[in-house]
């Protein structure tokens, strides 16, 4: 025995690294606007409005995003203290849909939104799919589609210069 | 209800780490009391279930510590290499967020595993010693401080005959620490522990200096920090004076420490493991023109509350010397060193830390030796000064100012071995193609006619032949300059 230094504890691998990707997850460039509660993503928050109350529950905007897009996320309840600029979320089950006019992504009732880390991801603050424009596909009028970009970036939270 | 090892957050999952600590306790927690059964564990996965289960017990169950780690003696059959591994996970990954009980857990836990000389109990400290925050007064960063040097100072004697580079380790700590220790004023309690920090390292150095002399150069410039205190005042003076009071063989003046560069190991030190993933990450992922939220968010973490900022100095000596990247992200579009080093001077408002970090950024230029030291450590200095010329012409001006005031100021004694040392530095960095020429410092319009005259004495007697194509794929305006011939 001795003071031999591990090589695992020389050169350690955060764990969160050793899981691999989740063929279910979604860019945020993919998402598109739905009655369900079904998208599955992960994203980094860049920025968060102040908490207001609806109703008798706290709610608040943040911008999100990854390395493809943008978008606005509505926080409901803890998620508007327990997130902040900086972290990691993973979404599972969340809807994007309009809210009191808004385009937002969410939890909703069925979604959740769980802290998986921090700072460790890169992000495009073009496109925001909250700042698109879209229309019933003719072809399917149960699925929306791209008709035109409202702004090319944030008009609640504009890049810094 | 098991006990936690962290503090519960809000919307965040259960880290895996004590998730899996937490299942093997639960599993196996009837079997954890005496009386004890008296199979061995098998080898594989009941075996590393039974270290976890007892790791778990150690941290979450105070009273009964003692019989848990006797069991642990009973059934240990691999050096204790599976016990220390998950207790150095937990450190490394999750300090910040234990529960003040399991940190004092883990401190009694590690010296523990000193005792016993288990298979990477080295590791542990190290991992331990980088948790001390820099600049933080906070109770529970003093709290481990006194529990650390406590543990070095019971322990020197077995570390001395062990992990000799562990006490060079926690000397090179402490006598960082003390830098911040020795500035402000405080309470009985922080003169209490400055008083054993001091002892501490004042003991290594005058019992075994020949750990110094493993630090190299850094040593002393951490020791010049702290010349106000009477007992280093002292060592210093019998190292310029009077070495052979050390009694380290072959130990002939200060001018060896200086020659001998300092590894990167001692400059990890002062970064903690959740500071080097984000450092890193900004170096290797984010580009340039995007880094400014991921700057703001780094320096709200880090550098916010007061005194914090003295960091900066370690943050910068470990970007030279630690932080080496490969051709593909020199040449790419990422946040180049250079740049975060220029942001991170920017944020220092005392003169007194942008000194230091001055000092930090130009160390290894003054005792420049190609024989023995690395072209990276000193690029981020040069290319700083060059880049800055078009917008911000008067952080070039300071730089340079600064570096050849050193050269009359730093040590006269020795001030043959710093002009050579940075009058070699310019060379191989021209003569590498890190920078075209020393035209672009000597010609600029910008720089100060005498700063260039300085300069120019200086390099008088540096010849350089650049080598040619190399050079021409880089520099001049583009931040993406590259220094290495593919």
């Amino acid at each position: 025995m001795g003071a031999t230094v591990l090589l695992s504890c020389l050169f350690p691998v955060p764990p969160s690294v050793l899981a691999g990707p989740d063929p279910n997850m979604k860019l945020l460039q993919d998402i598109v606007p739905s009655a369900d509660n079904n998208i599955d993503t992960k994203f980094l928050v860049l920025d968060k409005d102040k908490t207001t109350l609806e109703g008798q529950h706290k709610v608040c905007l943040a911008l999100v995003g990854d390395d493809t897009a943008a978008v606005h996320v509505q926080f409901w309840g803890d998620e508007c203290d327990a997130f902040n600029p900086s972290d990691i979320i993973r979404l599972r089950n969340g809807i994007f849909s309009y809210h009191h006019g808004n385009l937002v992504l969410r939890g909703g009732k069925r979604g959740k939104l769980e802290k998986i880390g921090e700072f460790t991801m890169t992000y495009v603050e073009t496109p925001n799919m909250s700042e698109i424009h879209w229309i019933p596909d003719p072809n399917n009028p149960k699925n929306y589609i791209q008709d035109s970009v409202i702004s090319p970036v944030s008009r609640i939270f504009p890049p810094l210069e | 209800m098991v006990s936690r090892l962290t503090h519960a957050a809000l919307c965040e999952p259960e880290n895996p780490i004590e998730v899996s600590l937490r299942q093997s306790f639960e599993s196996l927690q009837s079997t954890l009391t005496p009386p004890f059964s008296l199979t061995i564990p098998k080898p594989g996965d009941e075996y590393s279930h039974t270290n976890l289960a007892i790791l778990h017990a150690i941290l979450t169950e105070p009273h009964f510590a003692v019989t848990h780690i006797k069991h642990l003696h009973a059934v240990v059959t691999d050096g204790y290499a599976t016990f220390i591994d998950a207790l150095f996970k937990i450190v490394h990954f999750l300090y910040p967020k234990l529960l003040a009980s399991v940190k004092s857990q883990v401190l009694w836990v590690a010296e523990e595993t000193v005792r016993v000389l288990g298979i990477g109990f080295d590791a542990v400290l190290v991992t331990l010693l980088r948790q001390i925050i820099g600049g933080d007064f906070s109770d529970g960063n003093c709290w481990l401080c006194l529990k650390l040097v406590t543990l070095f100072s019971n322990q020197r004697q077995c570390l001395l005959d062990e992990a000799p580079h562990v006490l060079s380790f926690a000397l090179y700590t402490f006598l960082r620490v003390l830098s911040d220790h020795c500035r402000v004023g405080g309470d009985e309690n922080l003169e209490a522990l400055r008083r054993m920090e001091i002892n501490l390292c004042v003991m290594i150095v005058r019992l075994d200096f020949r750990l110094c002399l493993n630090i190299g150069r850094d040593f002393i410039r951490l020791l010049q920090d702290l010349l106000h205190v009477p007992e280093f005042k002292g060592i210093w003076m019998d190292i310029v004076v009077n070495p052979s009071a050390f009694n380290a063989l072959g130990f002939v003046g200060v001018s060896q420490i200086y020659r001998t560069r300092t590894s990167s190991r001692y400059h990890l030190l002062r970064i903690s493991p959740e500071m080097e993933t984000q450092l890193r990450f900004l170096l290797t992922h984010v580009k340039l023109g995007h880094q400014k939220k991921h700057q703001i968010w780094f320096a709200r973490k880090f550098l916010n509350e007061p005194e914090r900022d003295c960091v900066i100095v370690d943050i910068v000596r470990f970007v030279c010397c630690g932080h080496h990247p490969p051709n593909e992200i020199i040449q790419s579009d990422v946040v180049p060193r250079w740049a975060f080093i220029g942001w991170l001077l920017k944020l220092c408002r005392k003169s007194y830390l942008v000194e230091s970090v001055k000092l930090a950024l130009f160390y290894d230029w003054l005792f420049f030796d190609e024989r023995v030291d690395k072209i990276m450590n000193i690029e981020p200095a040069v290319l700083l000064m060059v880049h800055s010329i078009p917008n911000y012409a008067d952080m070039t001006n300071s730089l340079l100012e600064f570096l050849l005031k050193l050269l009359d100021d730093y040590d006269l004694k020795h001030k043959d071995l710093i002009v050579e040392g940075v009058s070699s530095a310019f060379k191989l960095l021209v003569s590498k193609g890190v920078i075209p020429s020393l035209d672009v410092l000597t010609s600029s319009p910008v720089i100060s006619p005498v700063l260039k005259g300085a300069l120019g004495r200086l390099l008088s007697g540096v010849k350089v032949e650049s080598s040619n194509a190399c050079i021409l794929a880089r520099i001049s305006a583009s931040p993406k300059s590259s220094h290495i011939c593919p």
